[in-house]
């Protein structure tokens, strides 16, 4: 493992020193001191509103669109054994669709939502539009899959009643399956929307809409004051609905289920729905999204014309063969952001744990000084996490690019304090949640907390953390394909110009490329996860549902799916 | 029923929206920030307004190949183009006119500038060197540095260390004056509006080489406007003139005294240096 690191920090052009370099420091001291005050002029502060209007509106609409696409999906690409009785055998048509809707859903996933994006701008136009098809396409095939995969985990019985009864799939999937997934969709949909809010803040890079667009201006043109302004305006919006999004997702889960019987939580619901509809009605006439446009047999007719085009791809060796050192390029970016994003994690998920688990296993009184410390601790950490978090890899990217300069390095670091954000957290729960027997254990026999951690809680959550670490470098793999677009490495750059210069041909041949690369590294990365499991102890979590791992600490699902 | 009638209403909408007639649409490409090119555009278009009669809107765009598919799905009616995008757009849409250019646009230049402290004396000192274009797709920031810097041995994607597109000229500008990089490549009137504007410190950068003379900027409608209204816009550009105060600020916005009228044959050198420096493809 530390070969492999080791060969992806050369192939990233990684150069600590060159990070922490005077030169570095003075420009990261410079921007530090740039960022106050952040820019407060009236004029810019209102030019601001706008955009970030426009980042949740395009983030809302999308995910709505994704969950259009998503809902039909799923039900086609959930195993027909699900809806069929015990010894009935789902027909032909019913299981091509099946896979075919499988394949579907992993290709719109393996495609990083800047993509989409970058190529529903040129089908589509610039604006809103794009960036809500983009979100929408993308999303749809991970909701879908998720759902998917909810649908198989659940008790069968129901179903499967009413298929024994003679109910078709579709009856028994509405009533026997759904209502009971319905709590845990919703939950997961709002996880997603989190994620939405982020991504649609970088779309603005490529046209498509939001505060993108301003804050990497402001970044590109050394406008520290308004970069301090946008950031810290975005941080606010994404923590809000973050939290807007715990709120709801607990009320989700002790609600009555889809089909209460009492007046009241069917108001609530009619209610609901009535404000999610009216509040897209409200979005699209915010973003001036031509529906009738977009909906046009011309706007097919372009979409078609476009992606005909690109057929067949350019196979031309003399491409192709210079693509291998952008592929191994993205790679090493992937594999040493998320080596960085594991340590950088691990040094923050201790402090961040402390508060929690001190409590568990202290054996000195609430009041303490030392328990007052461990909370501080806590808490700061947390924070930094959650600033790490906040900001979308890209927008790291544009930052450490100016850091340590054009090139791979600036996209590993940015990939590595990103991931660290998410990294962290999951890995402070994780550790958080070890069973208490080992770690009172080794306090009784008068350990230090640091010792606690290293003897009691670590090799309790190992497993676990190998899991999550795995995963996302499933995610980053996608991330790192796209951090050329803004100059950080890797097949993003080919990619753009590809596209700029309509070299239609070619983009198609990238986005195999970045498809099948995505596609591996999923592979290989489940083994992996298999493997450690087998290796680890029994305490570690399922790993079945690799996509909503994240969702599922995040929101500390009890029982849900395990 | 409460959903149809959201439905209803936001079509509704968005069908009133879209049926205002006579609106021209006009777009730039993106070569400099938008909040710019957003202001050096309003009272030209205004003007326009007045002149044709038609009510204009500005479609702010961040992609220079966005602009060449928005003419060719007839999204927008009027836009100014670099020289190669002008290429990219008439091959896209076959009949897409230019009608006018600045004078200057005529014989325009790019400027390959580097820090006032590196030693480069010559294009070939750059082997080696981290590099700034501006947009894959621009004219003046990449399409006709890419063709020189061939023709004097240099080959972009083998010879410097690194190549970035910054993606506008004000960009590589404010990059090279930062060290970011160690030269790039931009246009003349860019750079001059820096300098004049004192957003570039000229102690810290200073011009390596000058390109010769090519076509660039123009502005082109779509082909299948009606006749009357491109002769208006024409007109109404050509008329403009320096020594009317009120129009005066016009042409200083687009950084001119004067526009011309221009051809396609003017672009066929581009569409050259376009297939020998391997950015067009047949």
């Amino acid at each position: 493992m530390v070969a492999i690191i080791a060969l992806a920090y050369r192939g990233s052009e990684g150069d600590f020193g060159r990070l922490f370099s005077r030169d570095s420091r003075a420009t990261l001291i410079d921007f530090a001191l740039g960022f106050w005050p952040p820019a407060h002029d009236p004029d810019f502060l209102f030019s601001m509103v706008r955009p970030l209007l426009e980042t949740v509106a395009i983030a809302f609409l999308g995910i709505s669109v994704a969950l259009i696409f998503a809902l039909p999906l799923s039900f086609l690409a959930t195993s027909p054994a699900v809806t069929a009785s015990r010894d009935d055998r789902p027909g032909p048509a019913r299981r091509i669709s099946f896979l075919a809707a499988r394949l579907l859903l992993n290709g719109m996933r393996s495609i990083p939502e800047l993509i989409w994006a970058l190529i529903f701008v040129r089908i589509f136009g610039i604006g809103a539009g794009a960036g809500v098809l983009a979100i929408g396409i993308g999303y749809a095939g991970v909701l879908g899959k998720v759902f998917a995969e909810i649908f198989e985990s659940l008790p069968r019985s129901a179903a499967e009643g009413l298929a024994s009864g003679g109910a078709p799939p579709l009856r028994g999937f509405a009533f026997g399956v759904l209502p009971a997934a319905m709590p845990l969709m919703g939950s997961y949909a709002l996880y997603r929307f989190d994620c939405a809010l982020r991504a649609s803040a970088i779309l603005g890079i490529v046209g498509a809409g939001g505060v993108g667009q301003q804050l990497e201006l402001s970044i590109k043109m050394f406008d520290y004051h308004q970069v301090a302004s946008l950031i810290l305006a975005l941080f606010v919006l994404v923590t809000g609905a973050d939290s807007a999004s715990q709120r709801i997702r607990k009320l989700l889960q002790n609600s009555a289920g889809l089909l209460p019987i009492f007046r009241a939580p069917v108001w609530r619901r009619t209610g609901g729905l009535i404000a999610w509809v009216g509040a897209g009605a409200l979005a699209i006439r915010f973003l001036e999204i031509p529906l009738s446009e977009l909906f046009s047999l011309q706007a097919l007719r372009s979409a078609v014309s476009y992606v005909w085009a690109m057929f067949p791809p350019d196979l031309d060796w003399s491409f192709v063969s210079a693509l291998g050192p952008a592929i191994l390029e993205t790679l090493s970016i992937s594999i040493l952001g998320t080596a960085i994003a594991a340590v950088l994690g691990i040094f923050l998920a201790y402090p961040a744990a402390l508060k929690t688990w001190s409590e568990r296993v202290s054996d000195q009184p609430n009041h303490s000084a030392g328990l007052l410390l461990r909370r501080v601790a806590s808490w700061s950490a947390r924070g930094v996490l959650n600033l790490c978090r906040t900001l979308p890899e890209l927008l790291w990217a544009l930052i450490f690019i100016f850091v340590v300069g054009l090139g791979p390095f600036a996209g590993a670091l940015a990939l590595g304090v990103h991931t660290a954000g998410v990294l962290g957290r999951l890995y402070s729960e994780a550790i958080e949640e070890v069973s208490g027997g080992p770690l009172l254990a080794v306090r009784s026999g008068g350990a230090t907390d640091p010792a606690t951690f290293a003897f009691g809680a670590w090799p309790q959550a190992f497993p676990q953390l190998v899991a999550y670490t795995l995963y996302r470098w499933e995610v980053n793999i996608r991330a790192s394909a796209v951090l050329g677009v803004v100059g950080a490495g890797g097949l993003g750059k080919a990619l753009y110009v590809s596209l700029g210069l309509f070299h239609h041909h070619r983009t198609l041949t990238l986005i195999m490329v970045i498809v099948g690369l995505v596609a591996g590294v999923d592979l290989l990365s489940g083994w992996l996860r298999r493997c450690a499991q087998q290796a680890g102890s029994s305490e570690a979590l399922s790993t079945r549902f690799a996509e909503t791992m994240e969702a599922q600490l995040e929101q500390n699902f009890e029982g849900g799916y395990r | 029923m409460t959903r149809g009638w959201f439905l209803t209403a936001v079509l509704s909408i968005s069908v009133n929206a879209l049926a205002a007639e006579n609106v021209l649409r006009v777009s730039a490409i993106p070569d400099e920030a938008p909040t710019e090119l957003q202001r050096k555009f309003q009272p030209l278009g205004a003007y326009l307004e007045k002149a044709t009669g038609w009510k204009v809107h500005f479609v702010p765009v961040t992609d220079y190949a966005a602009t060449v598919e928005g003419l060719a799905a007839k999204k927008l009616d009027l836009v100014w183009y670099g020289g190669f995008t002008f290429v990219q757009a008439r091959r896209r849409t076959g009949n897409a006119i230019p009608l006018v250019q600045r004078e200057e646009d005529a014989h325009f230049h790019s400027k390959f500038i580097v820090a006032s402290g590196s030693k480069a004396k010559s294009l070939a000192d750059l082997k080696g060197a981290n590099f700034a274009f501006g947009s894959v797709s621009s004219t003046s920031g990449h399409l006709m540095p890419r063709f020189y810097l061939l023709k004097n041995g240099i080959d972009p994607d083998k010879d410097f260390a690194k190549v970035a597109f910054s993606g506008a000229h004000d960009i590589t500008a404010k990059w090279v004056e930062s060290g970011r990089v160690d030269a790039g490549v931009l246009n003349e009137s860019v750079f001059q509006k820096l300098i004049d504007e004192k957003k570039i410190d000229v102690t810290k950068v200073r011009v390596l080489w000058t390109t010769p003379d090519y076509y660039d900027y123009n502005w082109t409608v779509r082909g299948d406007l009606e006749p009357q209204l491109i002769e208006k816009i024409k007109g109404a550009f050509l008329s403009l003139d320096y020594g009317k105060p009120e129009q005066k600020k016009i042409l200083e916005l687009q950084r001119t005294h004067k526009f011309i009228p221009t051809q396609p044959e003017n672009y066929r050198s581009i569409e050259e240096a376009a297939k020998s420096a391997g950015l067009l493809k047949d």
